[in-house]
C-alpha cells in the first residue's frame, strides 16, 4: 500500500479552489468545511506536517467520508482524495491498531480461508434471537429484519434500521453452485470461460442475486465457474484502514482465480469490481513481483452490467402488461470518472422489457460508503435523504442498481423516508 | 493596528451568541478556514456559525469592545483573499445562511440569506421559469454572499450584466453592531444615497449582508452552445468586437488560450475542448428564432475571422461538458507551474486585440507563461501569468509581469479588476488605477463605516502600496 507520506505531492496539487465541495455527499450535509475533500486535504496536510494528531476531531474527518470519489471526479487537478483518505486511515490504523470489533471481523471473517466460515453459519440459525421482521411494511416484497435491541459495538444493530437477515442458505452452499461444480467435473462445455465473483454481501445476505446472475450468463452462453477458495474482496478491510487483510485477502483471491483460467473475471458488485479491477493492485503495489499477475488478473474483470452488455448477447425481453417503471441509481464503485460504468447497466434495464425513468442525479453516493453507515449512521441517513426524494420523484416502482451494499442502504433508507418502491439488481430484471 | 488576543472569556461569550455547537476554536476546524482559493493560509483564532442577523450584530459589539477582527466567509472561493483572516480574528462563515426565503414568481424577485449557493438559487428559480444570470465559473459552490461582496461577474455578463445590475436591496449588519436596510423591493427607487451599490463589490470591508432581495428575469426559450477553433489567438481576440456588434447580442463569449487549453485537457473532465491554439466559447439564447438566426452569424463571423471549425454543441449534454471544463480551466493551470498571479484585468473591447498582443510581448520579455482565458465579451480576460514563486528570480519576473500588464491594461483604458476584487492580492497595485485623493476618501467611508478597523482588515487598502 502507498503511505500517506508518499502522497505529499498529491495533497500539494491542491489550489483549494473549492469544486469539490459540489456533490461531496458529507459537505452537503454537514456544511462544515472539514466535511468537504479540500477541509479534509487541509488536515491532512496538517497532520504530515506535524501539528494535528490523532485527535478525535481529525479521526472524525477522515472517518465520516464515504469514500465516493465525486470530489477527485470533479478535481481539475485530479487530487486522489479517497486514495488518500484511505492511507490516512491506514497510518492509523498501523499506529494505534484496529478497535476489537472490527479486528474481530477482519481476521476472524473476511479473512477466512473461504467465503462462509462456521461462525457465520451458526450465526444465520440464531439471527432470530436478535433481529425480527420488519413489521408494517407489506408495501415492501422482502421485508429485512430490524433489531430486537442494541447490539454492543455492532452500530449495524441500531433500532429501527433495516437490514437483510442472513440467508438460509449461502450463495456458495447453494443447489446452483453445488451443481455447477458438479459438471465442471464431467469436462465443460465450449464457450467464454467466465469466472464468477461472489463477494460477502451477496454471499451472506443477497444470494438471489448471485443466482439471477448466473442464470443470465447462462442464458447468455457463458461457461461459468465459481471458484470455491475465493474470499472476500478486501474492500472493506481497505476502507477501514486494515491493509494486512486486505493485501492476505487479495493474494487468496488472485490464487483462486489464476488455478481456473477464466477469460472473464466478473461480480455483480460494484463494490467488488473496484476492488478486482484496482484495489488488489493497490494493495499489493509493495510487492513487484505480483505486479504482473494482478494486472493479468484485472485486465479480465468485467462488472456483470459491463460483461453483459458488451461481451454478450441478451434477448431483449418484450414490454408487457407486467412491465413496471425503473429508475437506476449509480453506485460511486461503479459509475464514476473516466471509464466509468453509466451506459451499459441502463441499457440492459431497457433490455428486461421494463420502462426506464431517469432520476436527478443519479450518480449520488447513497450514503453507505466508506464505513460511515458504522462510524455515523444518521449522516449517512442524512446522505441517503436527497436520493430517497429523487427516488420518489421518478415515481418508478423499482429501484435498480448494481451494487448490494448500495442495495442495502437504499431499501433501509427508502423504508425510513416512507418511499414505495422496491429495490433490485439490475440482473433480477430479467 | 494592535488587536486584543481572543481569551478564553471571549470564547465564552462568542459560544453564549451563537451556540455552543456553532463556535470553534479547535485547530482542525480553524485550518479548515484559513485559506481561499488563492491558496495562502492565515489561520483565524475561531470560527463562527452564525444563524441571524442579531447574532452577528451581538458578535459586532463583542469585537469592537475588544478589539478583535471578525471577517465574513461564504464558500471561501475567492480569488484575491478577501476571506482570509490576515490579522487572526474570528471567521464568519455563512454556511448556515443559506436558505431561500421567497421566490416572488409576480414581482420576479427572490429573498435569499447569504449562504445560498449561486447554482442553488439558479436552480430553483429556473423551476419557476425564471432566471437569475450572474453566473461565476465558481457558481456550484460560490455563495451569493460572497458573488455580492466581490460583485462577480461570469461569460453571461456580456449580455446580462454583473451581480450589481441584479441587487435591489439588502439587509446588512453594520460592523457598528446597527442592522439595516438598503435599497428597495421594486424595479427603481432613488431615495437617498445608493448604499446598496456601496455595500455590493465592497468585499466585506463594509458590512455583513444576511439578506438580499434579487432582482430576477425570465428565462430563455432557448440556449445554443458553440465552439469556434482559431488558428492564433489573436484572431480569435479579433473577432470577438466584429461578434459583438452582430445581432442578437450573444449571451456569453469566452476566449481560451492555447496554454489554458494543453492544461485542461491534460485532465479528464477538461477533454470536451478540441486541441487548439484558440477557442471562442460562445452561446447564443433567446427564442427558436433569434437563436437559429444568431448561431448562423456567429459562425458566418468566426469562419471570416479566420476559424478553422465553427461546432455547435448537439444537445444539452454536450454544452454541459463543454462548460464544465471551461469552468474548471483556473485551478488546472497549476499543472503548468506550481504558482500563479491570478489577474482578471478588463479594457474596452474593441482594444482586446492590442491587450492580447501586449499580454505576448510581455510574457516574452519577462520569460514567464502566461495563460490567459476569460469573459472576452465583456473585455476581462483572466491573466494567469504561472510562476514557481520558489525560484527568487523567477518570482520576481512574475511581479514585474503583474505591473506589466496593468500598466498596459490602464494604457488601454481599462481597469485592472474586473471581477475578483483588490483582497490582498492587489492592495499593493491600488494607487496605480485610483488617485490619492479617491483612496482617501474611500479611506473616509470606510472608517466611517467601521471605525476601529474590525471588519475585515488588511484589504483592499494597504499599507506598502506600489506607486502608480
Ligand atoms: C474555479 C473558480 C472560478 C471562478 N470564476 C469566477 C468568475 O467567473 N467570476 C467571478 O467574479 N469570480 C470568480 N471566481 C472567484 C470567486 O468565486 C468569487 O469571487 C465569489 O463571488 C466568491 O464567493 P464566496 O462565497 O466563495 O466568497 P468568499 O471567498 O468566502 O468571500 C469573498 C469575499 O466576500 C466577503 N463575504 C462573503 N460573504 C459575505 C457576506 N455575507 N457579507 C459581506 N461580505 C461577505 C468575504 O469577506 C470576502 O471578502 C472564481 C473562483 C474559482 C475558484
Amino acid at each position: 500500500m502507498k503511505k500517506l507520506e508518499e502522497y505529499r505531492d498529491d495533497l500539494e496539487r491542491c489550489v483549494k479552489c473549492g469544486t469539490c465541495k459540489t456533490g461531496c455527499p458529507s459537505y452537503t450535509v454537514a456544511q462544515r468545511e472539514w466535511a468537504s475533500a479540500r477541509g479534509r486535504v487541509s488536515l491532512i496536510k496538517a497532520h504530515l506536517d506535524g501539528d494535528v494528531d490523532f485527535s478525535e476531531k481529525y479521526l472524525r474527518q477522515i472517518k465520516e467520508c464515504t469514500l465516493c470519489g465525486a470530489c477527485s471526479s470533479a478535481c481539475p487537478n485530479e487530487v486522489p482524495v479517497p486514495s488518500i483518505i484511505m492511507a490516512a486511515r491506514a497510518e492509523q490504523v498501523e499506529a494505534e491498531g484496529l478497535p476489537t470489533g472490527a479486528a474481530f471481523v477482519m481476521k476472524r471473517i473476511l479473512d477466512s480461508k473461504r467465503l462462509g466460515p462456521l461462525a457465520l453459519k451458526a450465526a444465520s440459525k440464531l439471527q432470530g434471537i436478535v433481529f425480527k421482521d420488519a413489521g408494517g411494511m407489506e408495501a415492501m416484497e422482502q421485508s429485512g429484519l430490524v433489531s430486537r435491541f442494541q447490539i454492543p459495538y455492532m452500530p449495524i444493530g441500531c433500532k429501527d434500521r433495516l437490514v437483510p437477515g442472513l440467508a438460509k442458505t449461502f450463495f456458495m452452499d447453494t443447489r446452483l453452485v453445488k451443481n455447477l461444480k458438479k459438471e465442471h467435473g464431467k469436462g465443460a462445455r465450449s464457450g467464454v470461460k467466465v469466472a464468477f465473483f461472489a463477494g460477502c454481501a451477496i454471499n451472506y445476505l443477497l444470494p438471489r442475486i448471485g443466482e439471477a446472475s448466473l442464470k443470465l450468463l447462462n442464458e447468455a452462453g457463458a461457461v461459468v465457474i465459481v471458484p470455491s477458495a475465493q474470499v472476500c474482496c478486501g474492500m472493506p478491510a481497505l476502507s477501514l484502514g486494515d491493509t494486512d487483510t486486505a493485501k492476505s485477502l487479495a493474494l487468496k483471491n488472485l490464487e483462486a482465480f489464476e488455478a481456473v483460467e477464466a477469460d472473464f473475471i466478473t461480480t455483480s458488485c460494484a463494490t467488488c469490481t473496484r476492488a478486482l479491477k484496482d484495489g488488489f493492485m493497490a494493495a499489493l503495489t509493495d510487492d513487484p513481483s505480483l505486479t504482473e499477475r494482478v494486472l493479468s488478473f484485472s485486465a479480465k474483470v468485467r462488472d456483470i452490467t459491463e460483461l453483459l452488455a458488451n461481451e454478450f448477447n441478451i434477448i431483449p425481453r418484450l414490454k408487457g402488461a407486467d412491465s413496471k417503471t425503473v429508475t437506476y441509481h449509480d453506485p460511486c464503485h461503479l459509475g464514476r470518472g473516466e471509464g466509468g460504468i453509466r451506459d451499459e447497466p441502463r441499457e440492459l434495464i431497457e433490455k428486461s422489457g421494463h420502462a426506464f425513468r431517469e432520476m436527478k442525479h443519479p450518480c449520488g453516493c447513497c450514503g453507505l460508503g466508506g464505513g460511515v453507515s458504522f462510524t455515523n449512521y444518521d449522516l449517512s441517513m442524512e446522505i441517503m435523504r436527497s436520493k430517497a426524494e429523487n427516488i420518489k420523484d421518478t415515481g418508478a416502482d423499482i429501484l435498480a442498481t448494481a451494487c448490494p451494499g448500495c442495495m442495502i442502504q437504499i431499501k433501509d433508507g427508502l423504508n425510513r423516508f416512507e418511499v414505495k418502491a422496491d429495490v433490485k439488481h439490475v440482473v433480477e430484471l430479467f | 493596528m494592535n488587536y486584543a488576543t481572543i481569551t478564553e472569556t471571549d470564547m465564552e461569550a462568542l459560544r453564549a451568541i451563537v451556540g455552543e455547537e456553532n463556535a470553534s476554536f479547535s485547530i482542525e476546524e480553524r485550518l479548515c478556514y484559513a485559506y481561499d482559493a488563492t491558496n495562502r493560509d492565515y489561520m483565524p483564532d475561531g470560527v463562527l456559525f452564525p444563524a441571524t442577523a442579531a447574532e452577528i450584530s451581538e458578535v459586532f459589539k463583542l469585537a469592537n469592545a475588544r478589539p478583535f477582527p471578525v471577517i465574513a466567509r461564504g464558500a471561501g472561493s475567492g480569488f484575491t483573499g478577501g476571506s482570509v483572516p490576515v490579522d487572526g480574528g474570528v471567521v464568519l462563515s455563512t454556511e448556515r445562511m443559506n436558505r431561500i426565503i421567497e421566490i416572488d414568481t409576480e414581482n420576479m424577485t427572490a429573498l435569499v440569506e447569504p449562504g445560498v449557493v449561486n447554482g442553488d438559487l439558479q436552480t430553483a428559480v429556473e423551476a419557476e421559469g425564471l432566471f437569475y444570470p450572474p453566473d461565476p465559473s465558481s457558481l456550484k459552490f460560490s455563495t451569493i454572499g460572497g458573488n455580492i461582496a466581490e460583485c462577480a461577474g461570469g461569460p453571461r455578463a456580456v449580455k446580462y450584466g454583473v451581480t450589481r445590475d441584479y441587487v435591489l436591496g439588502l439587509e446588512v449588519v453594520l460592523p457598528t453592531g446597527e442592522i439595516i436596510q438598503t435599497g428597495v423591493k421594486t424595479m427603481k427607487g432613488v431615495v437617498g444615497y445608493d448604499l446598496t451599490r456601496l455595500i455590493v463589490g465592497s468585499e466585506g470591508t463594509l458590512g455583513v449582508v444576511t439578506r438580499a432581495t434579487l432582482k430576477l428575469v425570465a428565462l430563455p426559450e432557448t440556449v445554443k452552445t458553440m465552439l469556434a477553433v482559431f488558428p492564433s489567438l489573436y484572431a480569435a481576440a479579433s473577432s470577438v468586437n466584429d461578434i459583438l456588434l452582430s445581432s442578437p447580442l450573444p449571451s456569453t463569449l469566452e476566449i481560451i488560450d492555447g496554454a489554458c487549453i494543453r492544461a485542461i485537457r491534460d485532465f479528464s473532465g477538461g477533454k470536451a475542448l478540441p486541441e487548439a491554439e484558440a477557442l471562442l466559447l460562445i452561446e447564443v439564447d433567446g427564442t427558436d428564432e433569434t437563436v437559429l438566426s444568431g448561431t448562423e452569424t456567429v459562425r458566418r463571423i468566426c469562419v471570416e475571422g479566420g476559424a478553422t471549425e465553427v461546432r455547435i454543441a448537439a444537445g444539452k449534454r454536450e454544452a454541459r461538458e463543454l462548460w464544465q471544463a471551461r469552468r474548471a480551466i483556473s485551478p488546472s493551470l497549476k499543472k503548468i507551474k506550481p504558482d500563479k498571479l491570478n489577474e482578471d484585468v478588463v479594457v474596452p473591447r474593441s482594444n482586446i486585440p492590442a491587450l492580447i498582443e501586449g499580454i505576448q510581448d510581455i510574457a516574452k520579455e519577462r520569460g514567464v507563461i502566461i495563460a490567459s482565458f476569460g469573459h472576452a465579451g465583456d473585455g476581462n480576460i483572466h491573466v494567469n501569468i504561472m510562476i514557481d514563486s520558489s525560484d527568487p528570480d523567477e518570482d520576481k519576473r512574475g511581479q514585474e509581469a503583474v505591473r506589466d500588464v496593468f500598466e498596459l491594461t490602464l494604457k488601454l483604458g481599462g481597469t485592472i479588476s474586473g471581477e475578483h476584487g483588490v483582497g490582498t492580492a492587489k492592495a499593493p497595485y491600488l494607487g496605480m488605477e485610483l488617485s490619492a485623493d479617491v483612496i482617501a476618501l474611500m479611506r473616509r467611508v470606510k472608517e466611517s463605516f467601521d471605525p476601529n478597523g474590525i471588519l475585515n482588515p488588511g484589504k483592499i487598502f494597504c499599507s506598502a502600496p506600489i506607486e502608480g
